[in-house]
């Protein structure tokens, strides 16, 4: 298969979408639509946001933690569009219904378990 | 005939307590291997080979012609004709003899026939042990290879190539260690007497200069043109390859001196004679600590310095002594992760002098470019302060290649090994402390024993973050290799940069060998060559060593698998499988992102590692390994690994296949 015949293959939504429905409906406290959500995460797979966030917004090295999320959307979308910490995505290429629809699935991700419920985590 | 000066029928180390016999040397190192291989040990390929794996070349016992060939005309030729077909006294002997007296213990190559009598030199004359060859697939993973095991155990390891094919497919490596300090002995074949080489192929593995195509990362080479020549080369090359800072050296063996008879040869002036690492000067050290105990928070920088634990010891002991920081870059493991005056780097923003001690990029430090259209400069240092360096970059570099990083004035410059310079610097900041100073290190000490706190208790609940997520998170896997590593005496023999620097912010780091820094170079095909031999120098003292293997960078050198497994060296390997060149895909993002045209549907072309997915358990596997893998649920992690902890426990490599989230 060439590279170019690989472009046009839909990005591989399978672990996403798995992970959608293993989140299920959106949180109690998240008051984002369930269809903005589902949107959202679509674009957050396809605009690539996973690569340096990770897949629940965890961030790591390459990219702060996004979720969950108490940022209002004026300054996740500042954060976006003008910041020294990732490329800056314009609406040229994130249009601004877009950008909405990943904050309503950023918003959307449920806080992890605590860490009193990690074994694994404990080091003492 | 003087002593030392004889035809050398036997190995005459000086380390040796009794010469033995050449032929009794080799019996005995064939019992040797039998004993151990009889007492169940994991033991060298020389053991496994002994006790009876006839597909495998070994030591062997002389036959009754080799002995008869050494002290006589074999039955049925003539003195003529004898010397026309035998020799019974190669020069290669001469130069293994040189080898083990320097002291090197394992030699890594990939076979060449460029030298092909010192090749049989080791396995027959000197019984494959002391030096022992380790074979390799590729000669980027023998030079790898001696890069972690040096890092671990402080030795160099000869590695013996092709002079032109072998040291070109080395290249890269060698760049590694030479950006990373680490030393290594190069010994590359060739035939430079063009009237000998055979036609064909001979000629085209032989070079003017074969070591030129790496000149400009070594520290320094010798083509000898006699055995003597070779001899003191050799003692030499060693000597500089281990004076900081350290790098790898390179000595061309000549074929026709490896394979002609090698006449009367002097070993007695060769010996080990390393140079003691350079201190700094007494009086810029004395200033260097007044600068210090007046600086209000005085910040130390550490990166390419500790060699040992004793390096980590006295670093701890400066720390304490002035209640400072310490900012480990971890291109050695410096400072104790587990000790309160482990900082992360934002410590540096604060300081109002900084101690540098063998820092790869002192401007580093202080400022950074931003990647944006116009790459500006920002300092990320206060205004005012100033900076001490204690090194030893400036005590040998080149030009050609710019790993010496952007020129930082600092303002005190001390030429000196680090490591070598703490005990004097120590001892001026505690004899110049002032009463008031030292009044106030208990506060310094509270402040910082709880910065330390809450900087631990932030990375654990960072790391529950992503937990149950799917591809396992970087944080996850890290904690669930801890669930294997905790009982056991661990060793990480990788870099954890790729993954958000899980084992420097979640395991207690506590040793010098804990943790073996990064690759130097940052080129691709140094994690598992490099972590195969980090494990062989972990294996005499029983070390459980870990190596977590990125998917890309292990496509370069999967061979490294198949040494561990054809050794028997004990080491587990987890990847970090995110399934594409990441680091690529975020420059690729970056370019995109700044032109406006986005990546939704570009970004896999050039960066991605799928479609076919790589059965990277399915590579470990074909090597010899035990492989498991992909492991896709973070729940089957923990089982999976426990598994493979059963195997390495046993002596043997096993690996682990983990689809990863991105970083």
């Amino acid at each position: 298969m060439s590279a170019r015949a690989r472009i046009a293959r839909p990005p591989d939504l399978v672990v996403p979408v798995l992970l959608l429905w293993a989140l299920g409906s959106p949180p109690a406290w998240s008051d984002e639509p369930a269809n903005d959500v589902r949107e959202g995460l679509a674009l957050y797979i396809s605009q690539q946001c996973w690569q340096c966030h990770g897949y629940e917004g965890q961030g790591g090295v390459a990219g702060v933690r996004l979720a969950p999320t108490r940022l209002p959307y004026e300054a996740f979308a500042r954060l976006v569009r003008f910041t020294n910490l990732m490329p800056a995505y314009s609406p040229k290429v994130l249009g601004d219904e877009q950008l909405r629809l990943i904050y309503a699935y950023v918003r959307s991700i449920p806080e992890p378990p605590a860490l009193e419920e990690i074994p694994e985590l404990d080091f003492d | 005939m003087k002593p030392d000066k004889q035809p050398h029928s036997a190995p005459s180390d000086r380390e040796e307590p009794a010469r033995v016999n050449r032929r009794e040397f080799v019996s005995s190192a064939v019992a040797a291997g039998l004993a151990a291989a009889g007492a169940g040990a994991a033991g060298t390929a020389s053991a496994r080979q002994a006790a009876g794996d006839a597909q495998a070349p070994g030591a062997l016992p002389p036959t009754a012609a080799q002995e008869a060939m050494e002290s006589e005309i074999p039955d049925g030729y003539t003195a003529g004709q004898a010397r026309e077909y035998f020799v019974s006294n190669p020069g290669s002997d001469f130069m293994l003899d040189v080898i083990r007296r320097l002291g090197l213990e394992y030699i890594a190559t990939n076979p060449g026939s460029s030298f092909r009598g010192l090749q049989e030199s080791i396995v027959n004359y000197g019984g494959n042990q002391a030096p022992e060859l380790l074979t390799c697939v590729h000669e980027e993973q023998a030079v790898a290879m001696a890069h972690g095991y040096y890092k671990v155990n402080g030795k160099p390891m000869g590695v013996l190539c092709h002079g032109t094919v072998g040291l070109q497919h080395a290249a890269m490596a060698v760049y590694n260690a030479w950006c990373d300090r680490a030393p290594m002995m190069l010994l590359a074949g060739n035939h430079l007497d063009a009237a000998e080489r055979r036609a064909g192929v001979e000629w085209s593995h032989s070079a003017q200069d074969c070591v030129r195509v790496i000149r400009d990362y070594i520290k320094w080479d010798d083509m000898p043109v006699s055995l003597q020549h070779y001899a003191e080369s050799m003692a030499r090359g060693l000597k500089i390859a281990m004076t900081p800072p350290a790098g790898p050296v390179a000595v061309v063996l000549d074929g026709h001196l490896q394979e002609a008879e090698a006449g009367e040869q002097d070993l007695g002036p060769i010996a080990v004679s390393l140079n003691r690492p350079p201190a700094g000067d007494e009086a810029a050290v004395a200033e260097a600590a007044r600068m210090l105990l007046e600086a209000e928070s005085p910040v130390i920088v550490a990166d390419l310095m500790a060699r040992d634990q004793e390096g980590v010891e006295r670093l701890v002991a400066l720390a304490e002594a002035l209640q400072a920081p310490v900012v480990n870059q971890f291109g050695r493991m410096n400072f104790p992760n587990t000790h309160y005056l482990s900082q992360g780097a934002t410590a540096v923003a604060q300081a109002d002098v900084v101690l540098g001690l063998e820092l790869f990029d002192v401007w580093g430090v202080i400022n950074t470019v931003r990647d944006r259209v116009h790459r500006d400069s920002v300092r990320k240092a206060r205004p005012d302060a100033r900076v001490i360096s204690i090194g030893s970059n400036d005590l040998f570099t080149k030009s050609n290649y710019q790993n010496f990083q952007r020129f930082y004035p600092s303002d005190l410059s001390i030429a000196g090994d680090a490591q070598a310079t703490l005990p004097l610097l120590t001892e001026a900041v505690l004899s110049g402390m002032s009463p008031a100073r030292r009044a106030g290190n208990s506060a310094r000490e509270a402040r910082l024993r709880e910065a330390h706190s809450l900087a631990r208790g932030q990375a654990l609940d960072d790391a529950r973050y992503g937990w149950n997520a799917i591809p396992v998170s970087t944080a996850r896997l890290y904690a669930e290799l801890w669930q294997v590593a905790k009982d056991r005496d661990w060793a990480l023999v990788s870099d954890d940069g790729a993954q958000s620097r899980w084992a420097r912010r979640l395991w207690p780091i506590d040793r010098h060998y804990r943790y073996i820094g990064r690759s130097g170079g940052a080129g691709l095909g140094y994690g598992a060559p490099a972590a195969v031999g980090a494990a062989l120098a972990h294996r005499p003292e029983g070390r459980f060593a870990i190596n977590v293997q990125k998917d890309g960078d292990m496509m370069y050198t999967p061979g490294a698998f198949w040494t561990a497994a054809y050794h028997g060296i004990p080491l587990l390997t987890v990847t970090h499988n995110n399934q594409g060149y990441h680091q690529e895909y975020m420059h690729l993002q970056r370019m995109a992102a700044r032109r406006q045209r986005g990546i939704e549907s570009s970004w896999r072309v050039g960066n991605e590692l799928r479609n076919p997915d790589i059965d990277l358990a399915g590579i470990a596997r074909a090597t010899g390994v035990w492989a498991e893998g992909p492991v896709l649920d973070p729940a089957d992690l923990g089982p999976a690994l426990a598994r493979a902890a059963e195997v390495v426990d046993g002596g043997e490599p096993a690996f682990v296949d983990v689809r990863c989230q991105p970083r």
